[in-house]
């Protein structure tokens, strides 16, 4: 019992930063301390994220944000990991010489390379995924080399000694042991690809998370700026703290790896969930996301042909006058 | 391999990445209008500073960068340390607050930060603070968590006070992370930059992209992405010969990128 009531003191205390700052929210604009026309309070932002959501609008931007993020993601784990496995494992040397070209190329801006891709793919939505996936590629790439760099070699060593055969190796012993660690540079590079994608929705999109935000400016609508903000900031929240679950989940049996993987052994928390169950039902989850996220993002696509005007979106402030 | 052996292959890797972006579009293997060789971009960028144009795009950046990064820093780093060494209640209390903060994008926040702060310098120099200063306060404070207990025990029986404490036993062991954290930020702070730049402004290096994109000059887009990319290289060299000198840490390659983004993630965990 008293164990009950230290965890909810410790959770309350906790929270209680989060709670402030939304108390402040609600009262500062509803006393006048700031303009409410500028910062509309709490509860009409929840209103307003109510409003979006029953009119169907944050479903389906949320779709296409989500299903742009996955392809692109999906796409930097498809080059990114066998890359990473070959330079870290089979040519070490060819990685240690590469190195400096692979962090110049990693320190690209992503949005300065947007107009190169919209050259190569047009203005669709392939030239979106591939900055995206540029992005998450590199967070991937470096975490592979190193995830191969470290499995312990003692574990090589005796498969070897077992006789094992190369591919073997690598799929037996290589790949679950490196796995806990490539999915860290996979969670960072979703966490990465987020921001970039949401920033880049509202630069140049006709639909998604960032353009509603971007559209409710346009429009003056106000509170409808901190209903998507607030929705994003929650989405990205989310996305991290249900990544490190299921990594916590997938690789319960991992160990810490100093400097690199924290050691969880002393928490003796039990997953909630048979490993097995959670990495099916995710993956169905993104197999959902991306069968209605193409529905989506047709659908917008089509809407968008009619009603925006080609590179309507290229200036954002309109050009500010004089220099 | 001798160690300037493997300096000189390194070398030869960044000169064939250079010689095949010059000879994979003069021999039309890649389209020379989508991407141009790279002579042909050298000499734009060659033009565009003898106009005085590239140098002052580059100036106007850069001065928006350092100053946001410094805003950050003259924020973040006595946030981190006064949480992480002095009032660690408030900092459990206002860590799960800091980590919404964190992720609150703040190019969806520009129109609203627009509202306050106008469409000028500072709003720009604001986007980029708010996005590097919780970095660095992140692995400020996990660089005090860290300190060797050891060492804290061993300096107080020797009878060190709080102040010097801190200054000749924390912060010495904290440095290597805070520098962590420093370079994580300037990374983003680029970033930050350019977008804030495209979505408004009359200078700049992510203005002149945008506007040699609008008149489709693509030679000169690889220009200004170039000299982006090349003040990041720069400035993250710089931050890590600093780190070098100052943090005491040897030089470690490859687990550096992934160093780095562990302590500013992981350091939430």
């Amino acid at each position: 019992m008293t164990k009950s009531i230290d965890t909810f003191k410790h959770l309350l205390l906790r929270w209680s930063g989060v709670l402030i700052f939304l108390g402040l929210w609600e009262l500062a604009p509803r006393l006048e301390w700031i303009d409410p026309y500028f910062v509309p309070p709490l509860s009409t932002v929840l209103g307003s994220i109510g409003e979006l959501f029953r009119e169907g609008v944050l479903v389906s931007h949320l779709l296409i944000s989500l299903w742009r993020g996955l392809l692109g993601l999906v796409a930097a784990i498809a080059i990114g990991i066998p890359a990473g496995i070959l330079l870290g494992w089979r040519y070490p040397l060819a990685a240690e010489v590469l190195n400096p070209v692979l962090r110049v190329l990693s320190q690209v801006n992503p949005f300065s390379l947007l107009p190169i891709f919209v050259l190569f793919f047009g203005i669709g939505e392939t030239a979106k995924i591939a900055v995206v996936g540029w992005v998450s590629l590199w967070p991937v790439v470096f975490y592979t080399i190193t995830a191969v760099r470290t499995v312990e070699p003692v574990q090589i060593k005796s498969a070897r000694a077992f006789g094992i055969s190369e591919t073997d190796l690598l799929v037996r012993v290589l790949l679950p042991a490196s796995l806990p660690l490539i999915l860290v540079g996979v969670r960072i590079g979703a966490g990465l690809t987020f921001y970039i994608l949401v920033a880049a929705e509202m630069l140049g999109a006709s639909a998604g998370l960032g353009w509603l935000v971007h559209n409710s400016a346009m429009n003056y609508q106000i509170p409808r700026i901190y209903a998507g903000a607030t929705f994003i900031v929650l989405l990205g929240y989310l996305l991290n703290r249900g990544l490190m679950c299921a990594e916590r989940t997938l690789f319960d049996w991992r160990e810490a790896i100093p400097g690199l993987v924290r050691d969880r052994s002393h928490q003796d928390t039990k997953p909630w969930i048979a490993p097995r169950f959670a990495a099916a039902a995710l993956a169905g989850l993104m197999a959902l996301i991306v069968v209605a996220g193409s529905v989506e993002v047709y659908r917008a696509n089509l809407q968008g042909g009619e009603v925006m005007p080609a590179g309507g979106h290229a200036r954002h402030f309109g050009q500010p006058v004089g220099e | 391999m001798e160690r300037h052996q493997l300096t000189l292959y390194k070398i030869l890797a960044v000169g064939a990445l250079l010689l095949l972006w010059e000879i994979l579009p003069r021999l039309g293997v890649v389209d020379p209008l989508f991407i141009p060789p790279l002579s042909g971009v050298l000499s734009t960028m060659f033009e565009l500073f003898a106009s005085g144009e590239l140098g002052k795009h580059t100036m106007v950046s850069l001065v928006r960068a350092l100053s946001g990064l410094l805003a950050a820093l003259l924020i973040g780093l006595p946030l981190g340390l006064l949480l992480g060494g002095w009032f660690p209640r408030i900092q459990t209390a206002t860590e799960p607050l800091m980590e919404l903060f964190a992720q609150a994008n703040p190019v969806i926040l520009a129109h609203i930060i627009i509202f306050f702060l106008g469409i000028g310098q500072t709003a720009k120099v604001f986007i980029i603070a708010w996005l590097c200063i919780w970095p660095i306060t992140f692995s400020t404070i996990a660089g005090i968590r860290n300190v060797d207990p050891a060492l804290v025990k061993a300096a107080r029986s020797l009878g060190l006070g709080r102040f010097r404490l801190f200054l000749s036993v924390v912060l010495p062991s904290a440095a290597a992370s805070i520098f962590t954290g420093l370079r994580l930020a300037a990374g983003y702070a680029y970033i930050m930059l350019i977008a804030s730049e495209m979505m408004g402004a009359s200078s700049g290096l992510g203005f002149l992209v945008v506007q040699s994109q609008e008149s489709y000059n693509v030679t000169r887009i690889f220009a200004g992405a170039s000299v982006i990319t090349l003040l990041a290289v720069v400035t993250d060299q710089l931050l890590k010969l600093v780190e070098m000198r100052l943090a005491f840490r040897e030089e470690n390659g490859e687990d550096d990128y992934v160093r780095m983004r562990q302590l500013a993630q992981g350091a939430l965990v």
